[in-house]
């Protein structure tokens, strides 16, 4: 495999892990904050843990933003966003104030409403079952019903979604993973969930 | 419906992995050893969460920790908790750079000057696990230790359990002081001391000795995670078998497949399986 990967470095969360399920792997992915790189880069891994705001500042500020937006949607680069960067990827995120995000997931992302959650803790932490289709590329492999590692108290719907979709429940259905083209992104951590998480890895590089 | 946890402790001193009993430490080995005699890449396998302390007595050396938490870390794919002696916010950014997920703060629960809140406030509350080292007197009731156990703090359990559930944290680790070590099974006493209405996630621990002891430990429904810190009631395969039996028992833990990380997934070998 000639591709180059990337793993995009904006100063949020443990990209460490990250690397090291690449690493596990086979690959030999680079660590990057410059946007040439990342727009030159076949594919990127936006990983990140933390406020939405503050991370869309961080990616708009490095030009991040648009490096992301030109390597997938000018050149084709395949994407992988976890967790926050999965809730980069929507319309617009409300953590401490509304924010636009990267737009290549057209869902925006709010927090879990009381409502929603009904008796589910907030934040959603731990490994849970997420429910993808037999026709998913991320999963395969996978059983339909897999347990993978998630952290978070923000969520994206999968309504009027028209890409593959797996959910989760917490309280309320939502998307806990999608892909479309050459976009993909998991609100969980696949570099914390054992084997499912790395089948997972390993299905989206093999693509 | 979330699962509940299987957690294996290490116990770091200078260099140096432990055993603990009534929290006196015993030496073990070092990381090599470890890896050597016990397989610990492993033994990762068959656990959903691993928790390092940095359990040294007096100075530690951050660095030296953050370095074997690294090695440590490469190569399990679980959510990793490292602590022991955290009292600023760049000890705990330090420990979350080398592999670290969550952050955990025991004796720094006990002052109240605002840390926690800071820590909240830098990394989301959701990264801070309050462990809580407790301790029956002799009259029967509970009480909390600070310092690796060397000190008591004035009041109930009860009362130190509430006040840290209330506080910025994402999950409370209660350790039994009188169990540690023992292999006789969980002090179930400490579930009692927490508030009714107990809104976090609880990870019981101090006194596994078999998988009969875990058991016991997610029978009550009040216990969110099982943790252990005992290498060798756990040599070779004992921590799998160990969860094997709990699935089978009904325990709701995550289901994954252990072979398929032994046997090393990669991605230039389709079939899964490597030397």
């Amino acid at each position: 495999m000639g591709a180059s990967i990337a793993v995009i470095d904006y100063g949020m969360g443990n990209i460490w892990s990250v690397l090291s399920a690449l690493r596990y792997l086979g690959c030999s992915p680079t660590v990057s904050g410059d946007p040439k790189e990342i727009a030159g880069a076949d594919v990127l891994l936006l990983p990140g843990v933390g406020s939405f705001r503050k991370a869309m500042a961080t990616l708009q500020q490095k030009s991040l933003d648009k490096a992301i937006l030109d390597a997938v949607q000018n050149r084709g680069s395949k994407i992988l966003g976890i967790c926050l960067g999965m809730q980069l990827m929507g319309s617009r995120g409300s953590e401490d104030g509304n924010t636009i995000g990267l737009g290549l997931i057209p869902n925006p992302v709010d927090r879990f409403t009381a409502q929603e959650a009904g008796s589910s803790k907030i934040p959603h932490i731990g490994f849970d079952v997420v429910r993808s289709s037999a026709d998913s590329s991320l999963f395969r492999g996978i059983p339909e019903a897999a347990d993978f590692y998630f952290v978070h108290s923000y969520r994206m719907l999968a309504d009027g979604l028209s890409g593959k979709k797996a959910t989760c429940k917490c309280g309320v259905d939502f998307l806990a993973a999608y892909e479309q083209d050459n976009i993909f992104a998991t609100q969980f951590h696949p570099e914390k969930s054992q084997s499912n998480g790395l089948m997972l890895l390993k299905n989206f590089l093999a693509q | 419906m979330l699962k509940k946890r299987l957690i294996f402790t290490l116990l770091y001193n200078q260099g140096q992995f432990m055993l603990s009993r009534n929290f006196r430490l015993q030496k073990v080995g070092d990381l090599k050893w470890l890896q050597t005699n016990y397989n610990f890449s492993h033994i990762s396998y068959s656990i959903d969460e691993l928790i390092v302390l940095d359990v040294t007595r007096g100075e530690r050396n951050t660095e030296d920790f953050c370095s074997a938490l690294k090695t440590l870390t490469e190569g399990c794919f679980v959510p990793i908790a490292a602590g022991g002696g955290v009292n600023t916010v760049g000890h705990a950014r330090a420990l979350l750079h080398s592999g670290a997920d969550k952050v955990v703060v025991n004796t720094a629960l006990y002052e109240d000057d605002g840390f926690i809140g800071e820590l909240a406030s830098e990394f989301g509350q959701q990264c801070i696990v309050a462990s809580m080292d407790i301790k029956r007197a002799p009259d029967g009731s509970y009480q909390a230790w600070a310092e690796c156990g060397s000190r008591c703090m004035e009041g109930s359990a009860k009362h130190w359990i509430e006040a840290n559930a209330g506080n910025a944290v994402g999950e409370i680790y209660l350790n039994s002081i009188d169990c540690d070590g023992t292999g006789q099974g969980y002090d179930l006493g400490l579930l009692d001391q927490l508030p009714p209405n107990m809104s976090k996630p609880v990870i019981l621990a101090g006194g596994v000795g078999n998988a009969i002891h875990l058991a016991a430990g997610f029978a009550d429904p009040r216990v969110d995670a099982a943790a252990t810190a005992h290498l060798f009631n756990f040599v070779g395969d004992g921590l799998k078998q160990a969860r094997q039996s709990l699935i089978a028992d009904g325990v709701v833990l995550p289901i994954w497949d252990v072979q398929l990380l032994e046997h090393h997934l990669r991605l230039d070998d389709s079939q899964g399986q490597d030397d």
